[in-house]
């Protein structure tokens, strides 16, 4: 009987625990969504005679479970906390967190997806604009892995054959090399986006190469959103990174342009605003994701236009370049298959810009 | 405990419930008429058809495509494959039930008379679908009476968690780092070592796991389940490893199988048979394909090479160069058993000896060594039974029993947590032993 009682304090301790996770799990409220892995959670799937007896039921049930586990955001940072500092490991979900910035591992190099993004832009190219536009420029916006990887004892992609296999594949192109005016401390610590406020060089070295007039670089003020924003690498990392602030840069010619979405036929202002308070801040920046946008500037000193076949990081560009310009549309292949861009856009004469940042183009199947 | 265990069967495998109690009822009516004829030939008659009705189900859901494939292949034949799904559990449970209806023939044990006791004992959920294959003379008694203690609840739950951790964070990190090395294109001779290195690892932390977390919840249902491991790699010979190794499943075969068949009490050419075909089974029992029965039958060479005088020169060696011939070849034999087919086994196996042009080492191998070093370590540590040998050494004073006493639980609770964050961080979760 002694004996016994000798295991009951650590039964009852370890018991509790068990106990109080099983109906946590049974009676937590099912969430909607997950704001720092920014998607919708699993809800509970529907049972009937079909999906049981065809196994779907139980996938999807163990989906839900994992997804609507109570605290989730709590034990996905304990298991960060062990993966890194316990077991030492370098990476947790791919995420690395190197001299106080996240970033994604972005290696090997995929040729075939660099290749295959080459030949997209070239077949637009030569559908809609040989013959009929200015000149074309092509840019690659390098990733956080560019100044961290190698330094901090990462695999680092290739950047220069990822440069070297576009120039190749787009030889009607002219390459603007955009690294040298970029630097580590310009993209948010736990987001993959540079800050707007901290790429002036690169806008003003585009425009340069572009020719457009010097005069039309603006004088900017600074504001910051009154939010802490958490990028998309907080929470993949799930580590706990202070929040950070969202700067943007405005003067009287960007309040007075507007961006017109031709998905939803609404136009907006550059900056949304109410972005700010949604699953991705970053979205403050034109909307965020959008097929085609037309960023028209009334106050332009010339009718020249841009089209900026673009990522999400042209979302914080365009309003940099929008001085020089009358009317920049963006175009995102991501959102519109290229068979239907011909639908919306008069390719007459404008200034061509194919900016794209290294890890969409070494992950380009996304491109339509 | 039956309604437990069939709910838990059909909650994973809702299609094929009614063939595992189809099997538990041959297995029960076998049973009964073997032991109604007992010692007259209808005993025999009814185990032959106890064990082709058994292996038969198994052969069907099993085997069927991969001997159509094998037809196929050899013939230039071209029949389509059935493809019929493998229901979860089918070679732990086929197994048991054959060990019953075997055992009932030999009279180690009596006919269970109720169907609902052998039903309970053949879909006890803790080892329903990974093992270990239990004996039925081993929980007979505990299916009529079964205690329940605080001893028991602890320290069956102690080995749950401790199961569940080997399992989620060993096993499943040790899993990523093979997931890694597969999907590289950057492969190199050393990447493949610690590829071969980490599933060794993989393996036997996901199904010594399991067998912990099953010998624990059994526990604590009042069931005393046979160990199925018992540090394996630390044998000096393929011999001893198979002694350490899923015992369950080589006792059944050296029981149910090799000593039927004579064992080495036979002439040499016949021993050598036994061993090639009880090793080609061992093989084929784990998988459908032909490189599980090259798996097995490099098994049998070793263990053939040991018994006609390896084994006596082993035992003469340093312990290290014994232990490094048993880690050697277990962990080439786990590339072979991890490779996909026949082809995939002989690619990886050159590559591993450099016979591939791969180069040595690369950027990409050099990070993963650094960057899973210390979960190798502690696998490597794990296997071993230095912290088992530790903490018996802590224990044996009164002082060091309170200290353990105290720590415990704390330190079950972290593991606790921490396993189930591994699981909330990742998604599907499968043992690798689930679908035998």
């Amino acid at each position: 009987m002694k004996k016994q009682i000798h295991f009951l304090p650590g039964l009852l301790c370890v018991g509790a625990v068990w106990l109080a996770l099983a109906l946590f799990c049974w009676f937590h409220p099912a969430q909607e969504l997950s704001l720092s892995e920014r998607r919708k959670l699993a809800q509970f799937p529907s049972p009937d005679v079909h999906s049981v007896l065809s196994g779907e039921f139980i996938p999807d049930f163990e989906e839900y479970t994992l997804d609507q586990f109570p605290f989730r955001d709590s034990f996905r940072t304990l298991k960060a906390v062990w993966t890194f500092y316990l077991f030492g490991q370098k990476d947790n979900n791919n995420i690395y967190i190197a001299d106080g910035y996240a970033a994604e591992l972005a290696y090997p190099l995929k040729e075939g997806s660099a290749a295959a993004a080459a030949d997209k832009f070239t077949a637009l190219y030569n559908r809609y604009m040989a013959g009929k536009v200015n000149r074309v420029y092509l840019s690659i916006v390098p990733d956080k892995g560019y100044f961290l990887a190698e330094a901090n004892g990462y695999p680092s992609m290739d950047y220069r054959r990822l440069a070297e296999i576009m120039r190749e594949g787009m030889p009607f192109a002219s390459y603007v090399d955009i690294t040298g005016h970029l630097a580590l401390s310009d993209y948010y610590k736990t987001d993959t986006h540079w800050r707007q406020e901290k790429i002036l060089d690169v806008a003003n070295a585009l425009v340069d190469a572009m020719g457009s007039d010097s005069a039309a670089r603006g004088d900017y003020l600074e504001k910051t959103a009154d939010i802490p924003f958490y990028g998309v690498y907080y929470g993949q990392s799930a580590l706990p990174m202070a929040g950070e602030s969202i700067r943007y840069l405005t003067n009287e010619t960007l309040e007075a342009c507007t961006a017109y979405h031709v998905e939803t036929g609404q136009a907006a202002a550059v900056y949304d605003m109410e972005k700010l308070h949604s699953r991705d801040p970053y979205e403050v920046f034109l909307s965020g994701a959008s097929p085609i946008v037309y960023l028209k500037n009334p106050n332009a000193a010339s009718d020249r236009e841009l089209l900026l076949f673009r990522d999400s990081f042209g979302s914080s560009l365009a309003p940099l370049l929008a001085e020089g310009y009358a009317k920049i549309t963006l175009i995102d292949i991501r959102y519109i298959a290229g068979d239907y861009i011909g639908d919306y856009i008069d390719f007459d004469g404008q200034d061509v810009l194919f900016l794209y940042s290294s890890l969409i183009l070494n992950n380009s199947t996304m491109l339509k | 405990m039956l309604l437990a265990s069939l709910f838990f069967y059909t909650w994973g495998e809702p299609k094929y419930i009614i063939l595992m109690l189809a099997s538990i009822l041959l297995g029960y009516g076998f049973g009964r008429l073997i032991q109604a004829f007992e010692k007259t030939m209808w005993a025999k008659v009814f185990l032959s058809l106890s064990i082709v009705s058994g292996l038969g189900l198994l052969g069907v859901f099993k085997y069927a495509d991969f001997s159509i494939q094998t037809f196929n292949r050899l013939t230039g034949s071209q029949f389509p494959l059935l493809k019929i799904a493998l229901p979860i559990g089918i070679s732990f449970y086929t197994f048991q039930i054959l060990s019953y209806t075997m055992d009932v023939y030999r009279g180690t044990v009596k006919a269970q008379k109720s169907p609902l006791k052998l039903a309970t004992y053949v879909a006890l959920f803790p080892q329903l679908i990974a093992g270990p294959i239990v004996r039925y003379a081993d929980v007979a008694a505990q299916l009529d009476a079964r205690e329940s203690t605080p001893e028991r609840l602890y320290t069956g739950l102690r080995r749950l968690i401790l199961g569940l951790a080997k399992k989620v964070l060993l096993a499943n990190t040790l899993g990523e780092l093979c997931a890694v090395f597969r999907a590289s294109g950057e492969k190199s001779v050393l990447f493949y070592w610690i590829y071969a290195v980490a599933f060794s690892l993989q393996i036997y932390f996901d199904f010594s796991g399991y067998s912990d977390m099953a010998i624990g919840m059994g526990r604590m249902f009042g069931f005393d389940f046979l160990e199925n491991f018992n540090y394996p790699y630390i044998s000096k010979s393929i011999t001893e490893f198979w002694r350490r190794w899923h015992i369950s499943l080589s006792s059944w075969f050296r029981d149910y199988l090799y000593i039927p068949l004579g064992g080495n009490r036979v002439s040499l050419p016949r021993w050598l048979l036994n061993i090639a075909l009880v090793w080609a089974l061992t093989g084929l029992w784990h998988g459908a394909a032909w490189n599980f029965a090259l798996w097995g039958m490099c098994f049998a060479v070793l263990l053939i090479a040991e018994k006609l005088g390896l084994g006596a020169l082993l035992k003469k060696l340093p312990p290290l160069v014994s232990h490094g011939y048993v880690l050697f070849f277990v962990v080439l034999s786990f590339v072979l058993f991890n490779a996909s087919g026949l082809g995939g086994a002989r690619q990886d196996l050159s590559a591993i000896f450099g016979l591939s042009g791969l180069p040595f080492s690369a950027e990409q191998t050099l990070y993963y060594l650094r960057s899973y070093a210390l979960v190798l370590l502690a696998a490597m540590v794990g296997s071993t039974p230095l912290c088992r040998d530790a903490l018996s050494r802590i224990r044996s004073s009164g002082r060091g029993e309170r200290l353990i006493r105290m720590a415990e639980p704390p330190v079950l609770i972290v593991l606790l947590l921490t396993a189930s964050a591994y699981l909330v961080d990742g998604s599907f979760n499968p043992f690798l032993y689930f679908r035998f």
